[in-house]
């Protein structure tokens, strides 16, 4: 690059040179800028130069020129699609083996209580059934097995003794099934459900207490209701298609023997499985409905009534829902929550017999510490303590909760002892799911890391892990 | 298609959503209008009964909304610089308003603090 200086220089006279002979050493120090330049970067405007970086947000390195990066978005899912994926529950598993001699559960073996510690099979129609009341969860580790099978375990020989003497003495049972995460609580809820199915009683489960109090489904005041009420149409509709589709055998056999008092014309109803579907089919009317049924249901000669609840501590806390003064609506003021409640409290008692089941979960709960109080309450009292625990005087509490639950019972749940681990453990290897030699040593290895026989763990340590 | 206030709406859109492109609705606003109505927090557009789409519609017209609230507002802050307060003379100066530092980061202030806040 020419230097300007020296440009300069050449324009001085020569008369100049000796005067400025000192200045000239000086001027080359300092006269580095020019008032004319023709060097190009200094001849730009200002601001036209390369910028010092991109500005705040802006992506910076684009390749393509002028073009915009388009993400590939593919088709986008259907409405509904990714939830049905969620919620899709696979009961068969064609790549297990055939286990031989795995016998079904039916009624006769129910009774003698002859399958306890076995693995049993369910019948088709108890499948069918089972699967209308969505009783099998995505997270249980059915779509493993060639076909549904379950381990009678303890538990469930004294759910079956409770039925039974539901059965003799017409009584309403009432209990919580409590125990630590996995420890087979809605399996034992399955279990209770499929033995009704069985023994041909009308059930009626909530699947999932959490769908009835999460605001996902309309829901109205009830007119004339003191203290307020509010009704879950689209929610009760569903629970009379499922009660319908899944008593179907029951109810079909039913007929409507008092006056029905519907809005509606009611000519038509011949058997009380047309009034479960009626009420399906109108959603307005569903509450209006459910209440006719269940007073049919409750007239002397009906069959004893199954009511299931799984995870209770969605039902034992204010729900999503807002009251017209943006407040929470507790759960209990919710109809159809209000209805279990009632007979879980025992507040209302089944006429002709039956058993009120709610199963807590371990995996999906929100706080609720009056439930848990009243569970550890129960368990003392199950076992004759003498200094029954006592609430914490400086915690708030859920009173219509502690009410509620004052005087319900708990089922709880431990792990399986070695024998039940072996047999569930051998029922796996027959499955050709769990491929070692079933041994002493390995079923007491097993049953040591899955908590002591934790029937969750156990199955996911050895079958779900390797699967 | 649903006309909510005037605005057309389709049928799979969140009614949440839906109110709250209105200028005044935010989500607590929301909330209290629809709880006001027992319409629970999913429900779509699609799925509003005739009944409630009116009740919903009588709400908002008795509510300050979009423009109105716009033009309120702009007044408010006219009258503060009228009367020669410190906040009105804040924002005619397209400064902060509320004794925040103006050393940095007053980007909010300059694009919103003006005595013509809104152009309607």
């Amino acid at each position: 690059m020419p230097s300007s200086v020296c440009l300069r220089r050449l324009s001085l006279a020569p008369s100049d040179l000796t005067a400025h002979a000192m200045a000239s050493r000086s001027l080359l120090a300092y006269t580095q800028t020019a008032s004319f330049s023709q060097s190009a970067p200094l001849s730009a405007k200002p601001g036209q130069g390369k910028p010092a970086g991109p500005a705040r947000g802006e992506r910076t390195l684009n390749l393509g020129k002028n073009k915009k990066v388009q993400r590939d978005m593919g088709k986008r899912p259907a409405p509904g699609e990714r939830k049905a994926l969620r919620k899709r529950v696979v009961l068969s598993n064609t790549n297990a083996l055939v286990v031989e001699g795995l016998n079904d559960l039916t009624v006769g073996n129910i009774e003698t209580g002859d399958m306890q510690g076995q693995v049993v099979g369910l019948s088709e129609p108890v499948i069918d059934s089972l699967r209308a009341v969505e009783a099998f969860k995505a997270t249980q580790g059915w779509h493993l097995f060639r076909r549904p099978a379950m381990l009678m375990r303890r538990e469930t020989t004294q759910v079956s003794a409770l039925m039974r003497d539901v059965e003799t003495r017409k009584k309403t049972v009432r209990r919580i099934l409590a125990g630590d995460r996995a420890s087979g609580k809605s399996t034992l809820l399955l279990q209770g459900l499929a033995m009704a199915f069985m023994k041909k009683w009308v059930v009626i489960s909530i699947p999932d207490a959490k769908d009835i109090v999460s605001a996902h489904t309309e829901y109205a005041p009830l007119p004339g209701s003191n203290p307020l009420q509010y009704t879950q149409n689209a929610y009760t509709a569903n629970l009379l298609a499922q009660i319908a589709k899944a008593n179907s055998e029951v109810l079909s056999k039913l007929l409507p023997g008092t006056d029905l008092k519907l809005p509606i014309p009611t000519n038509r109803i011949t058997t009380l499985a047309d009034l479960a579907v009626l009420g399906s089919k109108n959603p307005e009317l569903s509450w209006p409905i459910f209440n006719a049924l269940w007073t049919e249901l409750t007239q002397p000669g009906r069959p004893p009534i199954m009511l299931a609840v799984d995870g209770l501590a969605h039902m034992m806390a204010p729900s999503a829902y807002l009251s017209a003064e943006a407040k929470p609506i507790h759960a209990h003021d919710l109809v159809v929550v209000r209805h279990f409640v009632d007979h879980l409290s025992g507040k209302s008692a089944l006429p002709n017999g039956g058993m009120v089941l709610a199963a807590t979960s371990g995996s999906n709960q929100p706080g609720s510490p009056a439930l848990k109080f009243s569970v550890q309450l129960a368990e003392a009292r199950a076992q004759g303590a003498t200094d029954l625990p006592m609430w914490n005087p400086y915690q708030l509490v859920d009173q219509r909760v502690m009410e509620v639950l004052k005087d319900v019972d708990t089922l709880k749940l431990h792990g399986l002892d070695k024998r039940d681990a072996r047999t569930i453990m051998e029922y796996y290897a027959a499955s050709g799911m769990l491929r070692k030699q079933v041994d002493e040593p390995l079923v007491s290895q097993w049953w040591t890391l899955a908590g002591n026989g934790n029937i969750g763990e156990l199955e996911k340590g050895s079958v779900k892990m390797r699967a | 298609m649903v006309f909510i206030f005037g605005k057309p709406f389709a049928d799979p859109d969140l009614l949440r959503h839906s109110l709250q492109t209105f200028f005044g609705i935010g989500p607590q606003v929301c909330k209290r209008l629809m709880a006001r109505h027992y319409l629970h927090p999913t429900i779509r557009v699609g799925e509003l009964p005739n009944p409630k789409i009116l009740q919903l519609n009588a709400d908002l017209a008795e509510m300050k909304l979009e423009n109105d609230l716009k033009r309120q507002i702009r007044d408010d802050i006219g009258r503060l610089r009228d009367m020669g307060t410190y906040r009105g003379r804040r924002h005619a100066m397209g400064l902060p308003v509320r004794g925040q530092r103006t050393r940095t980061q007053i980007n909010t202030a300059r694009r919103l603090n003006h005595v013509p806040r809104y152009t309607l």
